[in-house]
């Protein structure tokens, strides 16, 4: 870590400045998280430790010790949410209205696009744009998320739906775009993660993670039934 | 099809009925009721939990419950679980609720509504494993709040609005002749949960437990502090104001006007919110600490007997005649005592012939509320009631008084100095309110009473405070808006408001017991009756009664909601109030709660349109005996039905609050000859009933006319005990100039226009450019775009030369002269 201390070592900016170049991006040194004092050190200790390594999960669902786990919840749901963007547009070159008519995975079940008034059947293209913008305009909204230092009991209980509406982009990237899934899954872990830290902090019910992504690791004890 | 079902409440109702009847007249014709005991009533926001819950289901709804059990077991043979909550871990019961989530956002409907029904099951308590209804009781409370946990009613909530959309369900029930439960079934279920949760969290809310309080807050505020395109209470109105119009005839109206109401009650508060709202509203107005609570005192107070008639009066008058001058004076000593100017005004206006009826003052035994703890205790005493007993000196002796502490306007008081000043001085002093310079002694005395009693209404600020807005629309500024929960929902039903003002009492006209289904008016039974008719005695019996408690509850659920908001908007802002009242006036809301009224009354608040064994839970939990003629009665005991005085005392209380200070609308009770039927409604043996009934007989009584008074001077007696009094008010005997009909239009037309002035003043943001800062910025000025028409920019020229060119401009002009320096 110390070798990509930069050179005067007195004050660092991290921040793309404009014309930053892409191998540059977001290259600055980690902090310890004791250190952030911004009122957003936990997205950019979450971003840190994502960088550092995407597939150990493990230490980067590690609640450090005194955080407020409802902030906890509501940061990395903010990073799912940012990251699934990448996966979206992957999914665009392929995923056409025409095609995937519906939003479904197995089961033939067709969800309904829940970022209308009235919840209606979407392609599931722009199911997953809808979606995505739906949570991220409440996990912006004024009204429910005011600070992002402490949150409302009330506010988490609204981080289950999001996170069931934001799965069904997961799980049908995996059954009907494979190949696009399994690139983006080995970049970035994110349905893993995901799926680990829907069922840490019990947002999902097991049963409807029908992505097969942990099997290889902990098969046994998975299902309660 | 009979809908309103009369006439089948078979032998042993009827004969019920007789009885009542007949003892109804027993007592009309002995003019004292002496074996009618007072009504044990409680008045309060709400029934208790378990009937408020009962009453959200009909008794034909009954086999659809067993379809929620058999969805949830399917579901959960589904998941691999047995079917029984109660032994599942509570992981699992999570990962249960979870995965129906799930399932609740499938387009395919089928699949959408059995996960509906099993979370209805899972909020209705598990019934089917529950030994006991307290049992039952237990875990609805706990499955409820567990849903709301997990986001089951925003989920609902968003069923509501793909069934509110869903247009093929209301085109196929248009087209249908006769519409029936089965039309509604889905939404019913929607609504059902919905309720359920609700009325949980309003029953959490009301016992004060601290176990789910977050919950709780969270869910008020969820309901009230929600952008007003999507309250859900918004959503419900409009779904009252799309049934009445016909576009939507199967929307079950019983169970959309529930839960408005419970949402209603829960987001904004109960009575007790509403008290608590007033005295910090005075104090944040510096108005002087009033700690009389209205209904606090109406609960202490006692019923007067029932008002005797025309020959049973005179009979008691003879032998009253003897005992006059003693009683006479007894009675001012004790009533009257610390208010001498008041007894002497009394004495000269109850004097001469209508002075004997004073003595029937004894019979009313009312204590202020601070020397009666249990009231209720003495609701058997009948001694006090008996009219001709004589007079027991002990009584007398007893720390009696009136209920209410006198009240007298500013209004009044500048209206009596005038009058004082012009006669003795001869000319008057408009604005000062201190002078008595050159009065005589007792006007001092009387000026010191009156300013004594002065009490001043946050309504009569907020009027003020508006009419100073209107006169210096600039340098007055109202500050910011408080955006309480009402503020929200008054801005949120602001453009619709006079529609579901009208579709509400629509629906209460439609459910009135008085009212003949007519061809023309809506149907609001669509959500009882079974598709198929009954064919057995029994059957229709059981119908009869089912569509009977479904208009009462209908009736129950309209007069809280319009009374909830009456109360909340008048306190939140009286032009708030004014505007919704108004709106009540023109649909014609004083001749249909009259219509109400105008019913055998007695009979009514003894209706028992219950099957208590079909109530749910009773009608699933344990052995179900026969239904038979029989066991239709069993477990109903109540001496009245709570519901149906609950609605009397709602709509008497809105009548209060629509006709309170309004001529206009005073002269409608009068023209649609209120009084003959409030004065049968004072039969209900209720204090608190009587009461309202009592002021809007007080307020028209002077333009009933003499006859009127002397035939009912035991009404009159009563208004005296029971009544507050407004000093200086010669309600009874005065000729009251504000009453002249040619000034109605116009008070009316004026309150009008002060509403309108508000509502734009507040709400539209059209701001009237006289007021708004000139522009003189150069840039900003030569930046604007002027659409200029074609014609113009082509000769634009001339313009120039003739307009600007043309006219010569002294700009010395403005360096002369102070102003401009």
């Amino acid at each position: 870590m110390s070798k990509m201390k930069m050179a005067d070592g007195s004050t660092i900016l991290r921040r793309n400045r404009p014309g930053t170049k892409a191998k540059d991006f977001c290259r600055w040194p980690d902090e310890p998280f004791e250190e952030m004092d911004s009122t957003l050190a936990v997205q950019q200790y979450i971003q840190q430790l994502i960088r550092r390594d995407p597939n150990n999960i493990d230490l980067i669902l590690k609640m450090p010790e005194s955080q407020d786990e409802g902030v906890w919840k509501y940061e990395h749901l903010r990073q799912f949410c940012m990251e699934l963007n990448g996966l979206a547009v992957r999914l665009q070159g392929e995923c056409h209205p025409e095609t995937c008519t519906q939003m479904t995975a197995t089961e033939q079940w067709i969800f309904l696009c829940a970022a209308h008034k009235t919840p209606k059947e979407c392609p599931a293209i722009d199911y997953t744009r809808h979606t995505l913008d739906g949570a991220a305009c409440l996990l912006n909204s004024n009204k429910y998320f005011p600070s992002r230092v402490s949150i409302k009991e009330s506010s988490v209980a609204k981080l289950g739906s999001v996170c069931r509406r934001v799965y069904r982009i997961f799980s049908h990237a995996y059954f009907h775009h494979r190949s696009i899934f399994d690139e983006f899954e080995t970049e970035t872990c994110l349905c893993k993660r995901f799926t680990q830290f829907v069922t840490k902090y019990n947002l999902m019910s097991k049963d409807n993670l029908i992505v097969p992504i942990l099997e290889e690791e902990n098969t046994p004890g998975e299902s309660e039934a | 099809m009979d809908t309103n079902g009369n006439g089948k409440k078979g032998l042993p109702r009827l004969r019920d009925i007789i009885r009542r009847q007949q003892q109804d007249s027993d007592c009309y014709f002995q003019g004292g009721g002496a074996d009618f005991p007072d009504l044990e009533f409680t008045y309060d926001d709400t029934d208790n939990h378990v009937n408020e819950i009962a009453e959200l289901y009909s008794y034909t709804e009954q086999p659809e419950l067993q379809l929620n059990v058999k969805a949830f077991e399917d579901q959960m043979e589904i998941y691999d679980f047995p079917p029984s909550w109660q032994k599942l871990p509570s992981e699992n019961r999570k990962s249960v609720v979870m995965k129906l989530l799930d399932q609740l956002e499938v387009s395919s409907k089928p699949l959408r509504m059995r996960s509906a029904r099993c979370l209805l099951y899972i909020a209705q308590g598990c019934w089917a494993e529950m030994q006991s209804d307290a049992e039952q009781q237990q875990w609805a409370r706990n499955n409820s709040i567990l849903l709301y946990q997990l986001g089951v009613f925003g989920a609902f909530t968003d069923l509501l609005n793909i069934e509110f959309e869903n247009s093929t369900a209301a085109h196929v029930a248009m087209r249908k002749i006769a519409i029936s439960l089965a039309d509604s079934q889905d939404l019913r279920v929607i609504l059902s949960v919905l309720y359920t949760i609700t009325e949980v969290m309003r029953h959490e809310k009301s016992l004060g437990s601290t176990e789910f309080e977050g919950d709780v807050d969270a869910f008020c505020n969820e309901i009230a502090y929600s952008a007003s395109d999507d309250l859900l209470i918004i959503k419900l109105l409009s779904m009252v104001t799309r049934f009445c119009s016909g576009s939507a005839p199967h929307f079950p109206m019983k169970k959309v006007l529930l839960l408005l109401w419970k949402l209603i009650l829960v987001s904004l508060g109960g009575m007790n919110t509403l008290r608590d709202l007033k005295l910090d509203k005075r104090r944040e107005f510096g108005l002087p600490y009033y700690n009389e609570d209205t209904m606090e005192i109406a609960k202490t107070m006692r019923s007067s007997s029932p008002p005797a008639s025309a020959s049973d009066l005179l009979e008691a008058q003879n032998q009253k005649r003897n005992t006059r001058p003693f009683r006479r004076s007894l009675m001012k000593q004790s009533s009257l005592d610390d208010h001498d100017t008041l007894g002497m005004e009394l004495d000269s206006s109850m004097g001469g012939e209508n002075g004997e009826d004073m003595n029937e003052l004894s019979e009313f035994d009312e204590r202020r509320p601070a020397n009666e703890t249990n009231d209720q205790m003495y609701t058997y005493n009948h001694e006090t009631y008996r009219p001709i007993s004589p007079p027991s000196p002990n009584a007398l002796v007893l720390p009696k008084g009136l209920p209410w502490k006198p009240k007298v306007r500013q209004k009044d008081i500048d209206l009596f100095l005038d009058t004082a000043r012009l006669k003795f001085l001869g000319y008057s002093l408009p604005g000062d309110r201190t002078t008595l310079f050159g009065l005589p002694e007792p006007i001092h005395e009387g000026v010191k009473t009156l300013n004594d009693h002065i009490y001043t209404s946050l309504a009569e600020l907020q009027v003020q405070k508006e009419e100073e807005i209107a006169r210096n629309p600039i340098s007055t500024s109202e500050g910011e808006i408080e955006m309480t929960a009402t503020e929200i929902l008054y801005q949120a039903m602001l453009p619709n408001l006079p529609q579901y003002m009208i579709a509400l009492l629509k629906i209460l006209l439609a459910a009135a017991p008085t009212s003949k289904t007519k061809t023309d008016s809506i149907n609001i039974m669509a959500d009882v009756l079974p598709e198929e008719m009954p064919m057995t005695v029994l059957q229709s019996m059981k119908l009869g009664i089912d569509v009977n408690r479904h208009k009462e509850i209908i009736v129950k659920a309209v007069s809280a909601i319009l009374l909830l908001l009456l109360k909340h908007f008048k306190l939140n802002h009286v032009y708030q109030f004014e505007f919704m009242s108004q709106h009540l006036v023109f649909a014609n809301c004083i001749p249909l709660v009259l219509k109400f009224f105008n019913q055998n009354i007695m009979a009514y608040v003894g209706e028992k349109n219950a099957i208590p064994i079909l109530d749910f839970p009773s009608c699933v939990i344990g052995d179900q005996p026969e239904l038979t003629s029989e066991s239709l009665e069993i477990g109903d005991s109540a001496a009245f039905s709570w519901r149906n005085m609950f609605s009397c005392i709602n709509l008497l209380r809105i009548l209060n609050k629509l006709t309170k200070w309004k001529h206009s609308r005073i002269m409608m009770l009068v023209v649609f000859k209120s009084a003959p039927i409030l004065k049968r409604t004072l039969k209900v043996r209720h204090a608190m009933t009587q009461l309202y009934v009592l002021k809007l007989l007080k307020m028209q009584t002077k333009y009933l006319g003499r006859q009127w008074r002397k035939s009912n001077m035991k009404t009159i007696s009563a208004i005296y005990q029971k009544v507050r009094h407004r000093l200086n008010d010669d309600w009874a005997y005065g000729n009251d100039l504000d009453a002249r009909p040619w000034d109605f239009q116009a008070e009316e037309c004026a309150l009008r226009a002060s509403v309108d002035r508000f509502n734009n003043r507040r709400y539209t943001q059209i701001n009237d450019s006289d007021f708004e800062p000139v522009d003189n910025c150069l840039n900003s000025v030569l930046g604007t775009n002027h659409d200029l028409s074609e014609s113009f920019k082509k000769h634009y020229e001339l313009w120039l030369e003739q307009e600007v060119f043309g006219v010569p401009i002294e700009w010395d002009n403005l360096l002369e002269g102070d102003k401009y320096k």
